[in-house]
Protein backbone atom coordinates (compact mmCIF):
# COMPACT_ATOMS: atom_id res chain seq x y z
CA UNK A 1 0.00 0.00 0.00
CA UNK A 2 1.52 3.39 -0.68
CA UNK A 3 1.34 7.15 0.37
CA UNK A 4 -1.49 7.73 -1.48
CA UNK A 5 -3.33 4.60 -1.10
CA UNK A 6 -2.68 4.70 2.54
CA UNK A 7 -4.26 8.36 2.39
CA UNK A 8 -7.19 7.38 1.09
CA UNK A 9 -7.99 4.83 3.77
CA UNK A 10 -7.32 6.94 6.50
CA UNK A 11 -9.63 7.19 9.28
CA UNK A 12 -11.21 10.24 9.19
CA UNK A 13 -10.80 10.76 13.01
CA UNK A 14 -7.56 11.26 12.04
CA UNK A 15 -8.11 13.86 9.92
CA UNK A 16 -10.45 15.67 12.64
CA UNK A 17 -7.37 15.87 14.96
CA UNK A 18 -5.44 17.54 12.45
CA UNK A 19 -8.28 19.98 12.00
CA UNK A 20 -8.85 20.91 15.38
CA UNK A 21 -5.23 21.23 15.74
CA UNK A 22 -4.84 23.39 12.79
CA UNK A 23 -7.61 25.41 14.79
CA UNK A 24 -6.35 25.51 18.13
CA UNK A 25 -2.64 26.29 17.89
CA UNK A 26 -2.92 29.50 16.11
CA UNK A 27 -6.01 30.33 18.24
CA UNK A 28 -3.22 29.51 21.26
CA UNK A 29 -0.45 31.42 19.70
CA UNK A 30 -2.02 34.51 18.04
CA UNK A 31 0.13 35.85 15.71
CA UNK A 32 0.40 39.24 13.49
CA UNK A 33 -1.07 39.17 10.03
CA UNK A 34 -2.89 41.46 7.80
CA UNK A 35 -6.30 41.32 6.41
CA UNK A 36 -6.65 42.96 3.07
CA UNK A 37 -9.95 44.98 3.02
CA UNK A 38 -12.49 44.45 0.37
CA UNK A 39 -14.27 47.21 -1.26
CA UNK A 40 -17.69 46.13 -0.36
CA UNK A 41 -16.52 46.49 3.54
CA UNK A 42 -14.52 49.55 2.50
CA UNK A 43 -17.92 51.21 1.23
CA UNK A 44 -20.00 50.11 4.25
CA UNK A 45 -17.70 51.60 6.44
CA UNK A 46 -17.23 54.96 4.92
CA UNK A 47 -20.75 55.26 4.21
CA UNK A 48 -21.01 54.69 7.98
CA UNK A 49 -18.18 57.40 8.74
CA UNK A 50 -20.18 59.95 6.64
CA UNK A 51 -22.78 60.12 9.53
CA UNK A 52 -20.26 60.76 12.15
CA UNK A 53 -20.85 63.65 14.76
CA UNK A 54 -24.37 64.71 12.72
CA UNK A 55 -27.63 64.78 14.76
CA UNK A 56 -29.45 64.25 11.52
CA UNK A 57 -28.01 60.99 10.28
CA UNK A 58 -28.51 57.66 11.93
CA UNK A 59 -28.11 53.85 11.09
CA UNK A 60 -30.58 50.91 11.86
CA UNK A 61 -28.53 47.85 12.79
CA UNK A 62 -31.57 44.68 11.71
CA UNK A 63 -30.06 41.31 13.71
CA UNK A 64 -31.83 39.24 11.86
CA UNK A 65 -30.03 35.56 13.22
CA UNK A 66 -29.92 33.66 16.91
CA UNK A 67 -26.85 32.09 18.15
CA UNK A 68 -26.28 29.75 15.81
CA UNK A 69 -24.55 31.91 13.69
CA UNK A 70 -22.80 34.19 16.14
CA UNK A 71 -19.34 33.02 15.26
CA UNK A 72 -19.44 34.93 12.11
CA UNK A 73 -21.87 37.73 12.69
CA UNK A 74 -21.39 38.46 16.10
CA UNK A 75 -17.67 40.37 15.81
CA UNK A 76 -19.54 41.99 12.55
CA UNK A 77 -21.73 43.99 14.77
CA UNK A 78 -19.89 44.14 17.49
CA UNK A 79 -16.69 46.39 14.86
CA UNK A 80 -19.39 48.36 13.10
CA UNK A 81 -21.37 49.58 17.18
CA UNK A 82 -17.88 50.00 18.40
CA UNK A 83 -17.31 52.36 15.10
CA UNK A 84 -20.15 53.93 15.65
CA UNK A 85 -19.88 54.76 19.53
CA UNK A 86 -15.95 55.98 18.50
CA UNK A 87 -17.55 58.51 15.69
CA UNK A 88 -20.74 59.31 17.12
CA UNK A 89 -22.62 57.72 14.76
CA UNK A 90 -26.30 57.35 15.92
CA UNK A 91 -27.60 53.67 15.96
CA UNK A 92 -30.66 52.19 16.11
CA UNK A 93 -31.52 48.23 16.28
CA UNK A 94 -33.84 45.42 16.03
CA UNK A 95 -34.79 42.25 15.34
CA UNK A 96 -37.40 39.88 13.81
CA UNK A 97 -36.38 37.04 15.66
CA UNK A 98 -37.51 36.49 19.43
CA UNK A 99 -33.87 34.82 19.59
CA UNK A 100 -32.55 37.54 18.21
CA UNK A 101 -33.44 40.21 21.28
CA UNK A 102 -30.77 38.49 23.53
CA UNK A 103 -28.23 39.22 20.94
CA UNK A 104 -28.93 42.93 20.98
CA UNK A 105 -28.25 43.18 24.46
CA UNK A 106 -25.62 41.38 24.44
CA UNK A 107 -23.52 42.97 21.68
CA UNK A 108 -24.07 45.98 22.79
CA UNK A 109 -23.40 45.57 26.68
CA UNK A 110 -20.13 44.55 25.18
CA UNK A 111 -19.43 47.31 23.02
CA UNK A 112 -20.94 49.63 25.94
CA UNK A 113 -18.34 48.46 28.50
CA UNK A 114 -15.83 50.35 26.78
CA UNK A 115 -17.61 53.47 26.15
CA UNK A 116 -19.13 54.49 29.71
CA UNK A 117 -20.06 57.90 28.18
CA UNK A 118 -22.40 56.57 25.74
CA UNK A 119 -26.61 56.62 27.03
CA UNK A 120 -29.39 54.43 26.10
CA UNK A 121 -31.65 56.92 24.33
CA UNK A 122 -29.15 59.17 23.46
CA UNK A 123 -26.42 57.74 21.62
CA UNK A 124 -28.50 54.55 20.35
CA UNK A 125 -32.25 53.30 20.66
CA UNK A 126 -32.98 49.20 20.77
CA UNK A 127 -36.31 48.95 19.56
CA UNK A 128 -36.01 45.20 20.30
CA UNK A 129 -37.91 42.24 18.98
CA UNK A 130 -40.68 43.41 16.38
CA UNK A 131 -42.28 40.07 14.89
CA UNK A 132 -41.34 39.05 11.46
CA UNK A 133 -45.25 39.42 10.50
CA UNK A 134 -45.01 42.63 11.14
CA UNK A 135 -41.52 42.95 8.95
CA UNK A 136 -43.63 44.77 6.03
CA UNK A 137 -45.17 47.49 7.49
CA UNK A 138 -42.50 48.55 10.10
CA UNK A 139 -40.04 48.13 6.98
CA UNK A 140 -42.48 50.39 4.73
CA UNK A 141 -43.80 52.63 7.83
CA UNK A 142 -40.80 53.58 9.39
CA UNK A 143 -40.34 55.36 5.57
CA UNK A 144 -43.03 57.78 6.39
CA UNK A 145 -42.25 58.16 10.45
CA UNK A 146 -40.16 56.06 12.79
CA UNK A 147 -42.13 56.94 15.96
CA UNK A 148 -45.00 56.63 14.59
CA UNK A 149 -44.38 52.97 13.28
CA UNK A 150 -42.16 51.93 16.50
CA UNK A 151 -43.55 53.78 19.41
CA UNK A 152 -41.35 52.13 22.16
CA UNK A 153 -38.14 51.13 22.43
CA UNK A 154 -37.20 47.59 24.60
CA UNK A 155 -37.17 49.30 27.57
CA UNK A 156 -40.90 50.58 27.03
CA UNK A 157 -39.85 54.12 26.48
CA UNK A 158 -42.04 55.80 24.03
CA UNK A 159 -39.82 56.72 20.72
CA UNK A 160 -40.94 59.93 20.11
CA UNK A 161 -40.00 61.42 23.85
CA UNK A 162 -36.11 60.33 23.04
CA UNK A 163 -33.17 62.98 22.63
CA UNK A 164 -32.06 60.38 19.99
CA UNK A 165 -35.19 61.34 17.51
CA UNK A 166 -34.04 65.29 17.40
CA UNK A 167 -33.81 65.25 13.84
CA UNK A 168 -34.17 61.92 12.57
CA UNK A 169 -38.40 61.39 11.24
CA UNK A 170 -37.72 58.77 8.95
CA UNK A 171 -35.07 57.02 6.07
CA UNK A 172 -34.24 60.77 5.16
CA UNK A 173 -32.57 60.68 8.53
CA UNK A 174 -31.54 57.15 9.17
CA UNK A 175 -30.29 56.53 5.53
CA UNK A 176 -28.70 53.20 5.97
CA UNK A 177 -29.91 50.00 7.26
CA UNK A 178 -27.52 47.03 7.75
CA UNK A 179 -29.07 43.73 8.04
CA UNK A 180 -27.06 40.84 9.70
CA UNK A 181 -28.23 37.17 8.92
CA UNK A 182 -27.33 33.77 8.08
CA UNK A 183 -30.17 33.57 5.55
CA UNK A 184 -32.00 36.04 3.67
CA UNK A 185 -30.24 38.98 4.97
CA UNK A 186 -31.53 42.79 3.57
CA UNK A 187 -35.04 41.20 1.60
CA UNK A 188 -37.30 43.31 3.37
CA UNK A 189 -35.18 46.24 2.85
CA UNK A 190 -34.49 46.02 -0.89
CA UNK A 191 -37.67 45.25 -1.56
CA UNK A 192 -39.96 47.24 0.37
CA UNK A 193 -37.38 50.21 1.76
CA UNK A 194 -34.66 50.79 -1.23
CA UNK A 195 -37.59 51.48 -4.31
CA UNK A 196 -39.80 53.22 -2.44
CA UNK A 197 -37.20 55.35 -0.32
CA UNK A 198 -34.13 55.25 -1.33
CA UNK A 199 -32.79 53.90 1.89
CA UNK A 200 -29.54 52.81 1.48
CA UNK A 201 -28.74 49.26 2.54
CA UNK A 202 -26.00 46.60 3.40
CA UNK A 203 -25.98 43.46 5.13
CA UNK A 204 -23.50 41.10 6.98
CA UNK A 205 -23.66 37.64 6.42
CA UNK A 206 -22.36 34.03 6.68
CA UNK A 207 -20.02 32.78 4.25
CA UNK A 208 -22.36 30.49 3.41
CA UNK A 209 -24.81 32.95 2.32
CA UNK A 210 -21.97 35.44 0.53
CA UNK A 211 -22.24 33.98 -2.65
CA UNK A 212 -26.30 35.05 -3.41
CA UNK A 213 -25.63 38.06 -1.95
CA UNK A 214 -22.97 39.07 -4.11
CA UNK A 215 -25.31 39.87 -7.28
CA UNK A 216 -27.39 42.42 -5.14
CA UNK A 217 -24.05 43.89 -4.54
CA UNK A 218 -22.85 44.19 -8.41
CA UNK A 219 -26.24 45.28 -9.52
CA UNK A 220 -26.04 48.20 -6.80
CA UNK A 221 -29.01 47.59 -4.68
CA UNK A 222 -26.44 46.71 -1.55
CA UNK A 223 -24.08 49.48 -0.94
CA UNK A 224 -21.75 47.21 1.16
CA UNK A 225 -21.43 43.57 2.70
CA UNK A 226 -19.41 41.98 5.47
CA UNK A 227 -18.99 38.00 4.01
CA UNK A 228 -18.47 35.61 7.26
CA UNK A 229 -15.53 35.83 9.83
CA UNK A 230 -13.16 37.72 6.71
CA UNK A 231 -15.78 40.31 5.87
CA UNK A 232 -15.97 41.05 10.62
CA UNK A 233 -12.29 40.92 10.21
CA UNK A 234 -11.75 43.79 7.58
CA UNK A 235 -13.85 46.11 9.12
CA UNK A 236 -12.17 45.90 12.67
CA UNK A 237 -9.04 46.50 11.35
CA UNK A 238 -10.43 49.36 9.76
CA UNK A 239 -11.85 50.43 12.73
CA UNK A 240 -8.42 50.39 14.44
CA UNK A 241 -6.95 52.06 11.78
CA UNK A 242 -9.36 54.95 11.43
CA UNK A 243 -12.52 55.26 13.48
CA UNK A 244 -10.26 54.42 17.11
CA UNK A 245 -7.09 56.24 16.56
CA UNK A 246 -6.00 58.99 18.37
CA UNK A 247 -2.99 61.29 18.16
CA UNK A 248 -1.17 61.66 21.39
CA UNK A 249 -2.09 65.18 21.78
CA UNK A 250 -6.10 64.66 20.44
CA UNK A 251 -8.80 64.04 23.12
CA UNK A 252 -10.12 60.21 23.31
CA UNK A 253 -14.22 61.30 23.43
CA UNK A 254 -16.09 63.39 21.51
CA UNK A 255 -15.23 67.12 22.56
CA UNK A 256 -17.52 70.19 21.18
CA UNK A 257 -16.00 74.10 20.45
CA UNK A 258 -17.21 77.17 21.08
CA UNK A 259 -20.19 77.05 18.75
CA UNK A 260 -21.33 74.03 19.93
CA UNK A 261 -20.45 72.09 16.90
CA UNK A 262 -19.15 68.64 17.76
CA UNK A 263 -15.41 67.45 17.49
CA UNK A 264 -15.13 64.11 16.60
CA UNK A 265 -12.40 62.03 17.49
CA UNK A 266 -11.05 59.47 15.06
CA UNK A 267 -9.70 60.33 11.14
CA UNK A 268 -11.69 59.36 8.15
CA UNK A 269 -11.24 56.34 6.15
CA UNK A 270 -7.79 57.14 3.49
CA UNK A 271 -6.46 54.11 0.85
CA UNK A 272 -3.10 56.06 0.95
CA UNK A 273 -2.68 55.98 4.83
CA UNK A 274 -4.12 51.55 4.29
CA UNK A 275 -1.34 50.73 2.34
CA UNK A 276 1.20 53.25 4.48
CA UNK A 277 3.69 50.89 6.53
CA UNK A 278 2.95 53.01 9.59
CA UNK A 279 -0.55 51.20 9.67
CA UNK A 280 1.18 47.81 10.69
CA UNK A 281 1.47 49.34 14.24
CA UNK A 282 -2.01 50.38 14.50
CA UNK A 283 -3.41 46.22 14.11
CA UNK A 284 -1.05 43.65 15.65
CA UNK A 285 -3.30 41.37 17.17
CA UNK A 286 -0.68 40.34 19.89
CA UNK A 287 -0.47 42.06 23.29
CA UNK A 288 0.63 45.46 23.08
CA UNK A 289 2.30 46.76 26.43
CA UNK A 290 4.62 49.66 25.43
CA UNK A 291 3.21 53.51 24.35
CA UNK A 292 6.12 55.04 22.25
CA UNK A 293 5.96 58.55 21.62
CA UNK A 294 8.63 61.00 19.79
CA UNK A 295 9.64 63.57 22.21
CA UNK A 296 7.33 65.92 20.77
CA UNK A 297 4.75 63.55 20.55
CA UNK A 298 5.20 63.26 24.50
CA UNK A 299 5.13 66.65 25.47
CA UNK A 300 1.81 67.33 23.45
CA UNK A 301 0.33 63.86 24.87
CA UNK A 302 1.36 65.00 28.27
CA UNK A 303 0.23 68.75 27.89
CA UNK A 304 -3.06 67.41 28.25
CA UNK A 305 -2.70 65.92 31.52
CA UNK A 306 -0.63 69.05 32.82
CA UNK A 307 -1.29 68.22 36.89
CA UNK A 308 0.02 64.62 35.88
CA UNK A 309 3.45 65.27 34.18
CA UNK A 310 5.08 64.10 36.89
CA UNK A 311 3.71 60.85 36.98
CA UNK A 312 4.40 59.97 33.34
CA UNK A 313 7.76 61.67 33.71
CA UNK A 314 8.37 59.16 36.83
CA UNK A 315 7.40 56.14 34.59
CA UNK A 316 8.99 56.85 31.26
CA UNK A 317 12.19 55.41 29.70
CA UNK A 318 14.25 56.58 26.59
CA UNK A 319 15.16 53.87 24.31
CA UNK A 320 16.76 55.39 20.82
CA UNK A 321 15.79 58.97 21.10
CA UNK A 322 12.07 57.76 21.75
CA UNK A 323 10.09 58.42 24.81
CA UNK A 324 9.01 54.66 26.13
CA UNK A 325 5.81 53.56 28.83
CA UNK A 326 5.64 50.11 29.89
CA UNK A 327 2.27 49.82 31.32
CA UNK A 328 2.55 46.93 33.07
CA UNK A 329 5.34 48.39 35.01
CA UNK A 330 2.76 51.39 36.17
CA UNK A 331 1.53 50.50 39.78
CA UNK A 332 -1.59 50.82 41.17
CA UNK A 333 -1.00 53.51 43.30
CA UNK A 334 0.73 55.37 39.71
CA UNK A 335 -2.55 54.74 38.39
CA UNK A 336 -4.99 56.08 40.71
CA UNK A 337 -2.81 59.24 40.56
CA UNK A 338 -2.97 59.39 37.13
CA UNK A 339 -6.59 58.74 37.06
CA UNK A 340 -8.98 56.79 35.04
CA UNK A 341 -9.14 59.05 31.77
CA UNK A 342 -5.46 60.04 31.55
CA UNK A 343 -4.52 55.90 32.17
CA UNK A 344 -7.22 55.09 29.43
CA UNK A 345 -6.20 57.35 27.41
CA UNK A 346 -2.34 55.93 27.68
CA UNK A 347 -3.33 52.55 27.51
CA UNK A 348 -4.47 53.70 23.86
CA UNK A 349 -1.19 54.80 22.74
CA UNK A 350 -0.05 51.23 23.35
CA UNK A 351 -1.96 50.40 20.51
CA UNK A 352 -2.78 47.10 22.34
CA UNK A 353 -6.64 45.87 21.02
CA UNK A 354 -8.77 44.77 23.34
CA UNK A 355 -9.65 40.51 22.69
CA UNK A 356 -13.46 41.53 22.11
CA UNK A 357 -12.44 43.72 19.42
CA UNK A 358 -9.92 41.59 17.27
CA UNK A 359 -11.92 38.04 17.46
CA UNK A 360 -12.21 38.02 13.99
CA UNK A 361 -8.76 38.51 13.10
CA UNK A 362 -7.76 35.77 15.97
CA UNK A 363 -10.10 34.15 14.15
CA UNK A 364 -8.62 34.77 10.09
CA UNK A 365 -5.72 33.11 11.60
CA UNK A 366 -6.88 29.69 12.39
CA UNK A 367 -9.09 29.97 9.15
CA UNK A 368 -6.15 30.59 6.90
CA UNK A 369 -4.07 27.79 8.88
CA UNK A 370 -7.25 25.30 7.90
CA UNK A 371 -7.90 26.79 4.58
CA UNK A 372 -4.10 26.03 3.60
CA UNK A 373 -4.26 22.40 5.49
CA UNK A 374 -7.83 21.54 3.47
CA UNK A 375 -6.19 22.60 0.20
CA UNK A 376 -3.50 20.44 0.83
CA UNK A 377 -5.94 17.56 1.98
CA UNK A 378 -7.49 18.25 -1.39
CA UNK A 379 -4.55 18.04 -3.81
CA UNK A 380 -3.48 15.02 -1.57
CA UNK A 381 -6.88 13.45 -2.13
CA UNK A 382 -6.95 13.99 -6.29
CA UNK A 383 -3.45 12.86 -6.99
CA UNK A 384 -3.99 9.63 -5.22
CA UNK A 385 -7.54 9.39 -6.85
CA UNK A 386 -6.03 9.79 -10.54
CA UNK A 387 -2.84 7.79 -9.82
CA UNK A 388 -5.23 4.74 -8.33
CA UNK A 389 -7.42 4.88 -11.50
CA UNK A 390 -4.26 4.70 -14.05
CA UNK A 391 -3.82 1.82 -11.95
CA UNK A 392 -6.49 0.20 -12.62
CA UNK A 393 -6.51 1.34 -16.09
CA UNK A 394 -2.97 -0.48 -16.60
CA UNK A 395 -4.57 -3.49 -15.00
CA UNK B 1 -18.46 30.11 41.58
CA UNK B 2 -20.06 32.89 39.63
CA UNK B 3 -23.09 32.40 38.03
CA UNK B 4 -20.81 33.32 34.88
CA UNK B 5 -18.30 30.66 34.99
CA UNK B 6 -21.18 28.31 36.18
CA UNK B 7 -23.07 29.12 32.46
CA UNK B 8 -19.47 28.94 30.76
CA UNK B 9 -18.69 25.84 32.24
CA UNK B 10 -22.24 23.93 31.31
CA UNK B 11 -21.88 25.36 27.84
CA UNK B 12 -18.62 23.61 27.84
CA UNK B 13 -19.55 20.41 28.69
CA UNK B 14 -22.63 20.34 26.14
CA UNK B 15 -19.97 21.42 23.10
CA UNK B 16 -17.64 19.08 24.24
CA UNK B 17 -20.89 16.28 24.73
CA UNK B 18 -21.55 16.84 20.78
CA UNK B 19 -18.33 16.97 19.77
CA UNK B 20 -18.02 13.55 20.90
CA UNK B 21 -19.70 12.14 17.90
CA UNK B 22 -16.96 12.62 16.06
CA UNK B 23 -14.98 9.90 17.56
CA UNK B 24 -18.64 7.80 17.47
CA UNK B 25 -22.00 8.11 18.72
CA UNK B 26 -22.42 7.84 22.10
CA UNK B 27 -25.10 8.46 24.85
CA UNK B 28 -23.11 11.90 26.02
CA UNK B 29 -24.19 13.20 22.56
CA UNK B 30 -27.53 11.48 22.37
CA UNK B 31 -28.38 13.28 25.79
CA UNK B 32 -26.74 17.00 24.09
CA UNK B 33 -29.07 16.30 20.99
CA UNK B 34 -32.52 15.71 23.19
CA UNK B 35 -31.56 18.51 25.43
CA UNK B 36 -31.01 20.78 22.47
CA UNK B 37 -34.16 19.92 21.36
CA UNK B 38 -36.51 20.23 24.27
CA UNK B 39 -34.64 23.71 25.71
CA UNK B 40 -35.37 25.41 22.03
CA UNK B 41 -38.53 24.48 22.12
CA UNK B 42 -39.20 25.76 25.89
CA UNK B 43 -36.93 28.88 25.23
CA UNK B 44 -38.75 29.93 22.09
CA UNK B 45 -42.35 29.23 23.88
CA UNK B 46 -41.05 31.39 26.61
CA UNK B 47 -39.57 34.07 23.93
CA UNK B 48 -42.91 34.08 22.38
CA UNK B 49 -44.83 34.57 25.29
CA UNK B 50 -43.21 36.96 26.81
CA UNK B 51 -42.58 38.97 23.76
CA UNK B 52 -44.88 38.54 21.54
CA UNK B 53 -48.32 37.49 23.21
CA UNK B 54 -47.61 39.72 26.34
CA UNK B 55 -46.85 42.84 24.76
CA UNK B 56 -48.96 41.83 21.24
CA UNK B 57 -52.19 40.56 22.39
CA UNK B 58 -52.62 40.53 26.43
CA UNK B 59 -51.28 44.19 26.93
CA UNK B 60 -53.65 46.11 24.03
CA UNK B 61 -56.73 44.13 24.58
CA UNK B 62 -56.62 43.33 28.47
CA UNK B 63 -55.02 46.76 30.23
CA UNK B 64 -55.53 48.92 26.91
CA UNK B 65 -59.12 47.57 26.14
CA UNK B 66 -58.49 47.29 22.17
CA UNK B 67 -61.15 44.75 21.44
CA UNK B 68 -60.74 44.61 18.18
CA UNK B 69 -57.98 42.63 18.68
CA UNK B 70 -60.36 39.66 19.23
CA UNK B 71 -60.43 39.36 15.34
CA UNK B 72 -56.76 38.78 14.97
CA UNK B 73 -56.32 36.49 18.03
CA UNK B 74 -59.39 34.25 16.60
CA UNK B 75 -57.33 33.92 13.13
CA UNK B 76 -54.86 32.76 15.41
CA UNK B 77 -56.83 30.18 17.41
CA UNK B 78 -58.08 28.91 14.14
CA UNK B 79 -53.89 27.46 13.25
CA UNK B 80 -54.23 25.37 16.29
CA UNK B 81 -57.55 23.72 14.65
CA UNK B 82 -55.41 22.36 12.43
CA UNK B 83 -54.66 19.57 14.60
CA UNK B 84 -58.35 18.30 15.32
CA UNK B 85 -59.99 16.58 12.06
CA UNK B 86 -63.34 18.25 12.29
CA UNK B 87 -62.23 21.76 12.38
CA UNK B 88 -59.01 21.86 10.65
CA UNK B 89 -60.64 23.50 7.76
CA UNK B 90 -61.05 26.19 9.73
CA UNK B 91 -56.71 26.92 9.74
CA UNK B 92 -57.63 27.55 6.19
CA UNK B 93 -58.61 30.83 6.39
CA UNK B 94 -55.87 32.81 8.38
CA UNK B 95 -53.24 31.11 5.73
CA UNK B 96 -55.57 32.94 3.03
CA UNK B 97 -55.57 35.73 4.82
CA UNK B 98 -51.60 35.50 5.23
CA UNK B 99 -51.58 35.06 1.17
CA UNK B 100 -52.21 38.73 1.34
CA UNK B 101 -48.36 40.10 2.35
CA UNK B 102 -47.72 37.56 -0.55
CA UNK B 103 -50.06 39.34 -2.90
CA UNK B 104 -48.49 42.73 -2.06
CA UNK B 105 -44.80 41.19 -1.92
CA UNK B 106 -45.07 40.19 -5.61
CA UNK B 107 -44.82 43.42 -7.68
CA UNK B 108 -41.80 45.02 -5.31
CA UNK B 109 -40.01 41.67 -5.45
CA UNK B 110 -40.50 41.09 -9.24
CA UNK B 111 -38.56 44.94 -9.47
CA UNK B 112 -35.94 43.93 -7.12
CA UNK B 113 -35.15 40.31 -7.84
CA UNK B 114 -35.65 40.41 -11.72
CA UNK B 115 -35.70 44.15 -13.24
CA UNK B 116 -33.25 45.58 -11.09
CA UNK B 117 -30.57 42.65 -11.56
CA UNK B 118 -31.72 42.79 -15.13
CA UNK B 119 -31.04 46.22 -15.94
CA UNK B 120 -27.38 45.99 -14.58
CA UNK B 121 -26.90 43.11 -17.04
CA UNK B 122 -27.74 45.60 -19.57
CA UNK B 123 -25.24 48.35 -19.28
CA UNK B 124 -22.67 48.92 -21.61
CA UNK B 125 -19.42 47.08 -21.50
CA UNK B 126 -16.99 49.67 -20.59
CA UNK B 127 -14.93 47.18 -18.52
CA UNK B 128 -13.67 42.90 -18.30
CA UNK B 129 -15.67 42.47 -15.74
CA UNK B 130 -19.18 43.80 -17.04
CA UNK B 131 -18.36 41.81 -20.87
CA UNK B 132 -17.85 38.77 -18.50
CA UNK B 133 -20.84 39.43 -16.46
CA UNK B 134 -22.34 39.73 -19.70
CA UNK B 135 -21.08 36.37 -21.32
CA UNK B 136 -22.20 34.64 -17.93
CA UNK B 137 -25.25 35.91 -17.76
CA UNK B 138 -26.12 34.66 -21.39
CA UNK B 139 -24.39 31.78 -21.80
CA UNK B 140 -25.60 30.35 -18.21
CA UNK B 141 -29.41 31.31 -19.42
CA UNK B 142 -28.98 29.43 -22.82
CA UNK B 143 -27.63 26.37 -21.24
CA UNK B 144 -31.46 26.10 -19.13
CA UNK B 145 -32.85 26.05 -22.57
CA UNK B 146 -33.42 22.98 -23.31
CA UNK B 147 -35.61 22.81 -26.85
CA UNK B 148 -32.32 22.95 -28.61
CA UNK B 149 -30.14 20.64 -28.71
CA UNK B 150 -26.39 21.32 -27.39
CA UNK B 151 -24.78 20.57 -30.01
CA UNK B 152 -21.91 22.13 -32.56
CA UNK B 153 -20.81 26.27 -32.04
CA UNK B 154 -24.11 26.15 -29.91
CA UNK B 155 -23.69 23.50 -27.86
CA UNK B 156 -19.90 25.11 -27.48
CA UNK B 157 -21.76 28.32 -26.44
CA UNK B 158 -23.71 27.00 -23.71
CA UNK B 159 -20.76 24.92 -22.59
CA UNK B 160 -18.97 28.27 -21.00
CA UNK B 161 -22.72 28.82 -19.12
CA UNK B 162 -21.19 25.29 -17.34
CA UNK B 163 -18.29 26.53 -16.86
CA UNK B 164 -19.62 29.95 -15.16
CA UNK B 165 -21.62 27.56 -13.00
CA UNK B 166 -18.82 25.56 -12.23
CA UNK B 167 -17.13 28.36 -10.69
CA UNK B 168 -19.53 29.33 -8.71
CA UNK B 169 -20.13 26.40 -7.28
CA UNK B 170 -16.54 26.35 -6.28
CA UNK B 171 -16.82 29.69 -4.82
CA UNK B 172 -20.05 28.37 -2.87
CA UNK B 173 -17.75 25.37 -1.86
CA UNK B 174 -15.03 27.44 -0.90
CA UNK B 175 -17.43 29.80 1.15
CA UNK B 176 -18.96 27.06 2.91
CA UNK B 177 -15.80 25.42 4.18
CA UNK B 178 -14.87 29.04 5.25
CA UNK B 179 -18.27 29.03 6.82
CA UNK B 180 -17.69 25.98 8.65
CA UNK B 181 -14.87 26.55 10.19
CA UNK B 182 -15.52 29.50 11.72
CA UNK B 183 -18.09 28.12 13.64
CA UNK B 184 -15.45 25.30 14.77
CA UNK B 185 -13.46 28.26 15.33
CA UNK B 186 -16.85 30.21 17.46
CA UNK B 187 -16.38 27.33 19.61
CA UNK B 188 -13.04 26.64 20.47
CA UNK B 189 -12.67 30.42 20.87
CA UNK B 190 -15.36 30.05 23.67
CA UNK B 191 -13.86 27.03 25.24
CA UNK B 192 -10.23 28.57 25.43
CA UNK B 193 -10.81 32.14 25.94
CA UNK B 194 -14.38 32.24 27.79
CA UNK B 195 -14.00 28.60 30.11
CA UNK B 196 -10.36 28.30 30.23
CA UNK B 197 -9.20 31.92 29.66
CA UNK B 198 -6.28 30.98 28.17
CA UNK B 199 -6.39 33.41 25.30
CA UNK B 200 -5.71 37.20 26.35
Amino acid sequence: MNFFERIQALDRRWIYIVVALAIVIPLMIPYNSDNVTTPPTENLYQMIDSFAGREDRAILLSFYHDASTMPELFPMEIAILRHCFERNVKVFTLTWLPSGAPVIDFAINSVKEEYPNIVSGVDYCNFGYIPGTLAMPTVIGMGDNIAATVKTDAEGRKIESLPIMKGINNYSEMNLAVEFSGSVAGSYWIVYARPKFGLNVAVGVTAVMAADQYPYLQSGQFIGMLAGLKGAAEYEKLVDVFGAYREPDSPITVQTDEDGNKIVPGRPFSRELLQDESTKELINITTQNIATFSPADYEAFTAKYPEKKAVFDAIKTMDNGKVKIDVTQVSKAQQDEMGPLAWKDLNRMTRNILYKFKVARIGMNAQSVAHIMIIVFIILGNIGYFISKSRQAKK
Amino acid sequence: MSFELFSNLVGAFFTLCIFSFLYKDNPFYQMAEQLLVGISLGYGLVLTYTRVFVPFLYQPMILKQQWILIIPSIMGIFYILRFNRKLSWLSRYPIAFSMMGVGASVPLSMHTFILVQMRQAMVPLESVNLALIFIGTIAVLLYFFFSKAHTGVYGKFVDVGKWYMMIGFGASFGLTVMARISLLIGRIQFLVNDVFGALK
